[in-house]
């Protein structure tokens, strides 16, 4: 079971004392995502079908993790078994350079941190994807993103970004009504979209079968703050549920990995949406690192001047405190999980398994 | 940009030139590490804004000009008026609220003429002097030599940075770097293109290059003239400082209408003017400082006396 660093009052005040007013919107102000680089976290490092005999690199920041199979089983390496001047290893591997790694939910999951801390229940929930993967591989993808993994996530907490950068795929601002609610605990961010009368997102209006021009939405986005991966549920009406999940691993400070699935196997095999909506990925990605890419650079040092916020905000705000109350955490010896991240959160983002 | 001047916020820099600034898209341009987006209002008016969102410091020009003139941010949709930088909008918001004036992006002032937009980071700066006509001509370079290295390299080999059709530039000059009514001025003999007599054997020379710089911006107006005086081509170029040492040059140039011999009429014959974008690092390196000697002491002289004369009114 989990081995954690004895906490201390001050650690267990940090959540508690970030949240409070004052201390919030000098959290929201001191944001540099770039400096933030947390541990002790199961990371999804690669489709569980891209990794086989041969091995296949990836990074946590900087880190070398290679993944082969041995025997059908995935192992995780800081070495390539090729590499005969091996240096001195990390603290991140055991004593033969491997690292704490499972398999689930279609992906091969590498632990970054300190090995001994490595334990199943911190695999993050993800109710939509089946346990054993095996999804099909045009429900699978890979982009990458030019800016730290932080304000990807940042980027998509805020969904309002999508009525501007993805209008063509999934519909513009115009509704009659938007409420966000935001939920959080200490290891997870949950945002909770609802909007009333949108305009129908134009894929499902072209590929989706949707006649109406409008739809009603309830989107929701949770996050991992520690495995930087997230879940995006969408349910529309009318219009088929969209399940997506969107891992940002942190291959370097500034630059970041996702390795999407987006089960559309609720969707009738007949329309054309089970099979495009996967690959909109390319296109949305590419939309993201529009903004986020000229962003990223703009967040790597402290800055001076405030962002300024609106109240739609809110997750993102919330966001940019708990990473930091998290950081500042572990930067005081608490790598411990004050919330069970692998408890299943259907209820939290109204998965009814259809 | 320039490493000594007055007050670098008084400046006017020639940041476009009038027909890159549209109210089709706006553009983005640099003055030193400062990006500038640029484009023009419902009324035509050219406006400045510092290019990133206050909100998630996104490039604005990444964003799209409304049709009332505003300039909306492309990530989240934040609207901001030109003029003043004021935030007018956030469409999500679905509500008419003001805010506060806090919420406004950095603003320049801008000026127009003579077929440039020029900028000033100081809102309240006096309006530069209004230059009447366009010169028809124009072009933009980015130029991988700082903002005084370019300048260095136009007064020392022009050819390294600039090229005039059917013109060879010597190292003969007419007159030395000197100080004129608060410019700095020199005059380069020329030769015509083609097989001739090697410069230093040649007793009269048919053209001159004039430049005259304004010590400050480096803003240059260059004119060649023949041997009778009579102007054949001019030139205004304007040197920007931008990221990374770059030096964004935008240049308006008239060719006479009437150029009196064979070598004057071929420099109409296809471009009679451009700037270098490539320059020949070889033959920079060893470019010996010849008239560039005394540039910086004689800019910093003009200077300190305008810094004097001001100070005294």
């Amino acid at each position: 079971m989990l081995e954690t660093v004895q906490t201390t009052s001050h650690d267990d005040d940090i959540l508690a004392n970030a949240m409070k007013p004052a201390n919030f919107q000098k959290a929201v102000n001191n944001w540099v995502p770039h400096d933030i680089a947390l541990k002790d976290a199961w990371f999804p490092l690669a489709h569980s079908f891209a990794v086989e005999a041969k091995p296949v690199r990836r990074s946590v920041y900087s880190q070398p993790f290679y993944l082969w199979r041995e025997n059908g089983v995935a192992v995780a390496s800081e070495f390539h078994p090729n590499d005969s001047e091996r240096s001195s290893k990390s603290i991140y591997s055991d004593a033969s350079g491997r690292y704490p790694v499972l398999e689930r939910y279609g992906y091969v999951w590498g632990w970054y941190g300190n090995p001994a801390n490595a334990d199943p229940v911190h695999l993050p929930s993800i109710p939509y994807l089946p346990e054993e993967g095996n999804l099909p591989q045009h429900m699978l993808g890979t982009v990458r993103f030019d800016c730290c993994a932080p304000l990807s996530l940042e980027n998509l907490i805020d969904l309002t970004h999508a009525d501007f950068l993805h209008a063509d795929v999934v519909g513009d601002e115009k509704m009659d009504k938007e409420v966000v609610e935001v939920f959080h605990d200490s290891e997870t961010i949950t945002m909770v979209r609802s909007c009333t009368n949108k305009s129908v997102a134009p894929i499902m209006k072209r590929f989706g079968g949707v006649k109406d021009d409008v739809q009603q939405v309830r989107q929701v986005i949770r996050i991992y703050l520690r495995s930087h991966a997230a879940i995006a549920y969408g349910r529309f009406s009318p219009g088929d549920n969209v399940q997506l999940f969107h891992p940002c691993v942190p291959e370097t400070r500034d630059r970041t990995r996702l390795d999407y699935t987006m089960n559309t196997s609720n969707v009738k095999k007949s329309n054309p949406f089970r099979y495009l909506m996967p690959k909109a990925s390319y296109k949305v990605s590419r939309q993201d690192s529009y903004m986020t890419s000229p962003q990223s650079p703009r967040y790597m040092n402290p800055e001076k001047r405030k962002d300024l916020h609106s109240p739609l905000d809110e997750a993102g705000q919330k966001y940019r405190v708990l990473m930091q109350a998290l950081a500042e955490r572990q930067a005081h010896g608490d790598f411990s999980y004050r919330d069970n991240v692998s408890a299943d959160c259907s209820d939290i983002i109204g998965y009814d398994g259809k | 940009m320039a490493e000594t001047n007055t007050n670098p916020q008084t400046l006017w820099w020639a940041v476009a030139r009038s027909e890159e600034v549209t109210n089709a898209k706006p553009i983005n341009v640099d003055l030193g590490d400062q990006p500038v987006v640029l484009w023009r209002d419902a009324d035509g008016v050219a406006r400045a804004l510092e290019d990133r969102c206050p909100h998630r410091r996104a490039p604005l020009s990444l964003g799209c000009v409304l049709g009332n003139g505003m300039i909306q941010c492309g990530y989240h949709g934040w609207t901001y008026e030109g003029e003043t930088g004021h935030l007018k909008d956030i469409p999500n918001l679905k509500s008419t609220q003001k805010f506060p004036p806090l919420y406004r992006a950095k603003s320049y002032a801008v000026a127009e003429s003579g077929g440039f937009v020029r900028i000033s980071e100081n809102p309240a700066a006096t309006q530069p002097a209004v230059i009447a006509a366009a010169l028809p001509l124009s072009g933009t370079e980015q130029v991988s030599l700082t903002h005084s290295e370019f300048l260095n390299a136009l007064y020392d080999d022009p050819a390294l940075v600039i090229a005039i059709r059917g013109v060879r530039f010597t190292p003969y000059l007419a007159t030395e770097l000197i100080e004129a009514n608060g410019r700095l001025v020199m005059e380069r003999n020329c030769q015509w293109a083609g097989p001739r007599w090697p410069a230093p054997f040649i007793p009269e020379f048919p053209a001159s290059l004039l430049i005259s710089t304004e010590p400050e911006t480096g803003e240059s107006k260059l004119i060649v003239r023949d041997a009778d005086f009579k102007e054949l081509l001019r030139v205004i170029l304007a040197p920007v400082p931008g990221s990374r040492g770059v030096t964004q040059v935008r240049w308006r140039a008239k060719l006479a209408s009437h150029r009196p011999g064979i070598m004057a009429k071929v420099m109409g014959t296809g471009a009679p003017f451009e700037i270098l974008s490539a320059v020949d690092g070889a033959a920079l390196r060893v470019l010996r400082p010849s008239v560039s000697v005394h540039a910086e002491a004689l800019r910093q002289g003009i200077i300190d006396r305008r810094t004097a004369s001001s100070q005294a009114a």
